[in-house]
């Protein structure tokens, strides 16, 4: 098969085009589309001395979390709502409902968790009662380490 | 029923395009044919601008208060980050490497002579917005370099006659150079001078083709051929003059690619302005005026910093216009083929001046995560109690003196839990990040030295070095004191000279430890030494 001189151009032309194109465009992709994979970090974060949660009763605990954001370290005002029913384990709810993320509260005389929103009702343990929310209150991570309790700050997103 | 493919041709007019642009034929450039591509190599660096730019737009933020941090993270955390801004940083130098060597084969050959003297005037306001685009991105990083060559580009604006505070002032933002200045070098930089950039390119290339490209100058003497029966005789656009475009494109982005992977794009010390030791240097496209302004005195300084630029500038405006009639060869125009090389000649004298004229900067740390760590240590006020070379409280230890007898384990738990390190420690549980601690290790790391001082190399030390050298008050006095040494040297530079002294001092009367000692130990010995350093 014998080529002439401009087929050999042209097809040098889409081979260098290819070249120069995939070279620039593969490490652009990579820095561009980077977020979707990024690991995110873990940091435990401290909530506060177990005995000093009440027994039995979900209780609302504000905590300062330090946080990676970017290229910032920013220090954030959280809460979280804690329940334990022996002071040994203990289980800690993301405090929006997981409906359209408004944040409930513990009706004391219903003993439930009430959505202001749209009328959400939780039992004491995240169970839906009643209302749109699709699924039983987030919780995070927690450990317990010399009488301290800790926390890990993020929810594994659900799909 | 026609295809997809063929309706767009058709509505875009493609047949037409085709003939206008691919189809067109350039004149024969015989021997002078990759001189031809040096414009497609310039307008392809500024497409690597854009591109690269656009997609370091997205992590960068033009705040005092941010815009090193940002940088830092790009260089470090974002992945390729550093290769991105690598090609973006060595694409600026390339780009006014080709820009003035597009202008030296265009004015060489003549081709600015009658019909394309727009096309140069053009392509003079493209290099002067290119310099622009220069000056104005590389405060974007602030750091040290960053603020001190803007800053003292503004003071060379202050000079300009009647107008010169007013200039700075407009510069700056404000009185101050500080967060007006860096958004308005930001929007200068990536919103109003690529603007200016692409209409002028467009006008440019909108020229090159209306005029067609310039056949290769007739020989002295001989009389000009006509321009249209020369193209007639010439190759298409498409695919014989884009094929060497083509080829130099893929050389020249190679070798930004082989810049950005092996010296990559350094980031100096946050800018600190109240700095004294620090030496200001431009870019080197600018060493030329920054070298300039030493051969005037104060009050004609003026000369040096506007009214010659200026006369530069309106010189080249003016060329086409100067050096005029048919003769395009360089033989036929020596008068002013011998202006312009002076002038050449003597911009790259004055550069390479500037280049060589001495340098005292202190050592460039270039490892980000050293500066990260310099940062939190500040943040967190961590010289209340701690001191390094002399400097900050004395309730903790002197890191400077302590860091290098600890491993890098042991200084991990004193971050985090500080009294399992020490029983009774006062220092505070910081509740610090992962990321923190690696970046205040890395930071202790170079204040401290790395070199563990055990029993082995002060064995070592006292058989090999002593004899010669003082150290902290011990020793003998043939070497040089080597007291605070490490505020000199790095350990890099120690190991090297431990080996072999003479080969980085040909009259070294130090005999070489190479062949005496083992690789390891001059290793160590290096990284203590290089901890030894004094405070201010």
């Amino acid at each position: 098969m014998t080529m002439d001189r401009r087929k050999f151009l042209e097809l040098a032309i889409y081979g260098l085009g290819s070249v120069v194109g995939i070279s620039l465009l593969a490490p652009i992709a990579t820095y561009f589309l980077s977020p979707a994979w990024k690991k995110h970090i873990e940091d435990w974060v401290l909530l506060g001395e177990t005995k000093k949660i009440p027994v039995g009763k979900p209780t609302k605990i504000e905590f300062i979390q330090r946080r990676k954001d970017g290229w910032m370290t920013v220090e954030e005002k959280r809460t979280a709502w804690v329940l334990t029913r022996d002071g040994k384990e203990f289980t800690v709810f993301d405090p929006r409902c997981t409906h359209l993320g408004c944040p409930y509260r513990w009706d004391e005389a219903k003993e439930k968790f009430l959505c202001p929103c749209h009328a959400a009702v939780f039992d004491v343990d995240g169970q839906v009662i009643s209302g749109p929310p699709p699924r039983p209150l987030d919780r995070y991570d927690v450990k317990v380490e010399a009488g301290k309790l800790w926390m890990l700050p993020t929810l594994k997103e659900k799909v | 029923m026609e295809s997809p493919f063929k309706w767009l041709r058709n509505r875009l007019g493609w047949s037409s395009v085709k003939q206008t642009l691919l189809d067109r034929k350039i004149p024969n450039p015989g021997r002078w044919a990759w001189a031809y591509t040096l414009g497609s190599a310039t307008l392809a660096v500024f497409l690597l601008q854009v591109l690269t730019g656009m997609f370091l737009g997205m992590n960068y933020s033009p705040s005092p208060d941010h815009a090193y941090e940002s940088i830092r993270y790009i260089m470090t955390e974002v992945p390729l980050g550093g290769l991105i801004r690598g090609l973006h940083k060595w694409g600026a130098s390339a780009m006014i490497i080709l820009l003035v060597l597009h202008l030296l084969r265009t004015f060489c050959m003549g081709s600015h002579k009658s019909p394309r003297e727009l096309t140069w005037i053009v392509g003079i306001f493209l290099l002067l917005a290119a310099f622009g685009l220069g000056f104005t991105g590389y405060l974007l990083p602030w750091d040290q370099k960053a603020y001190w060559a803007t800053a003292v580009g503004i003071n060379i604006s202050k000079q300009a006659p009647f107008l010169g505070l007013w200039i700075a002032k407009i510069f700056k933002g404000g009185e101050e150079l500080g967060a007006m200045t860096l958004t308005r070098f930001y929007a200068l930089h990536v919103l109003v001078l690529p603007t200016f950039m692409a209409l002028l390119i467009g006008t440019h290339l909108f020229l090159v083709v209306y005029h067609g490209i310039s056949a290769p100058p007739h020989p002295p003497g001989s009389e000009p051929p006509d321009y249209e029966s020369l193209k007639a005789k010439g190759k298409s656009f498409y695919p014989h003059s884009i094929f060497k475009d083509l080829v130099m494109i893929t050389t020249v982005i190679g070798i930004l690619f082989f810049l950005s992977i092996y010296f990559g794009a350094d980031l100096e010390d946050p800018a600190d302005p109240t700095d004294a030791s620090y030496n200001p240097r431009p870019e080197w496209y600018f060493l030329f005026l920054f070298q300039m302004l030493k051969l005037f005195p104060g009050n004609l300084e003026y000369l040096a910093a506007v009214v010659l630029p200026t006369i530069l500038i309106l010189f080249l405006l003016l060329l086409p216009f100067l050096d005029r009639g048919t003769k395009r060869h360089p033989f036929a125009r020596p008068v002013w083929m011998t202006a312009g090389l002076l002038a050449v000649g003597y911009i790259l004298l004055l550069s390479y001046q500037g280049w060589k004229s001495p340098l005292v900067n202190p050592q460039i740390e270039k490892n980000p995560m050293v500066l990260h760590g310099k940062k939190i240590y500040a943040d967190l006020h961590c010289s209340y109690c701690h001191q390094i070379r002399g400097e900050g409280g004395t309730v903790g230890p002197d890191l400077s003196l302590t860091v290098s007898s600890r491993s890098d384990e042991w200084l991990e738990v004193h971050f985090r839990k500080p009294r399992e390190a020490t029983p009774g420690s006062a220092m505070p549980e910081l509740n610090l990040l992962n990321e923190e601690i690696y970046a205040l290790i890395a930071y202790l790391r170079d204040v401290g030295g790395s070199g563990i001082f055990t029993a082995r190399l002060a064995k070592i030390y006292q058989e090999n070095c002593q004899t010669c050298h003082r150290l902290k008050g011990e020793g003998g006095d043939v070497g040089p004191d080597l007291s605070g040494i490490g505020n000199f040297r790095v350990a890099e530079w120690i190991r090297a000279y431990i080996q072999n002294p003479q080969l980085l001092n040909p009259d070294a009367a130090m005999p070489e430890f190479g062949s005496i000692l083992e690789t390891q130990d001059i290793e160590n010995l290096a990284s203590y030494l290089a901890a030894q350093k004094r405070g201010k």
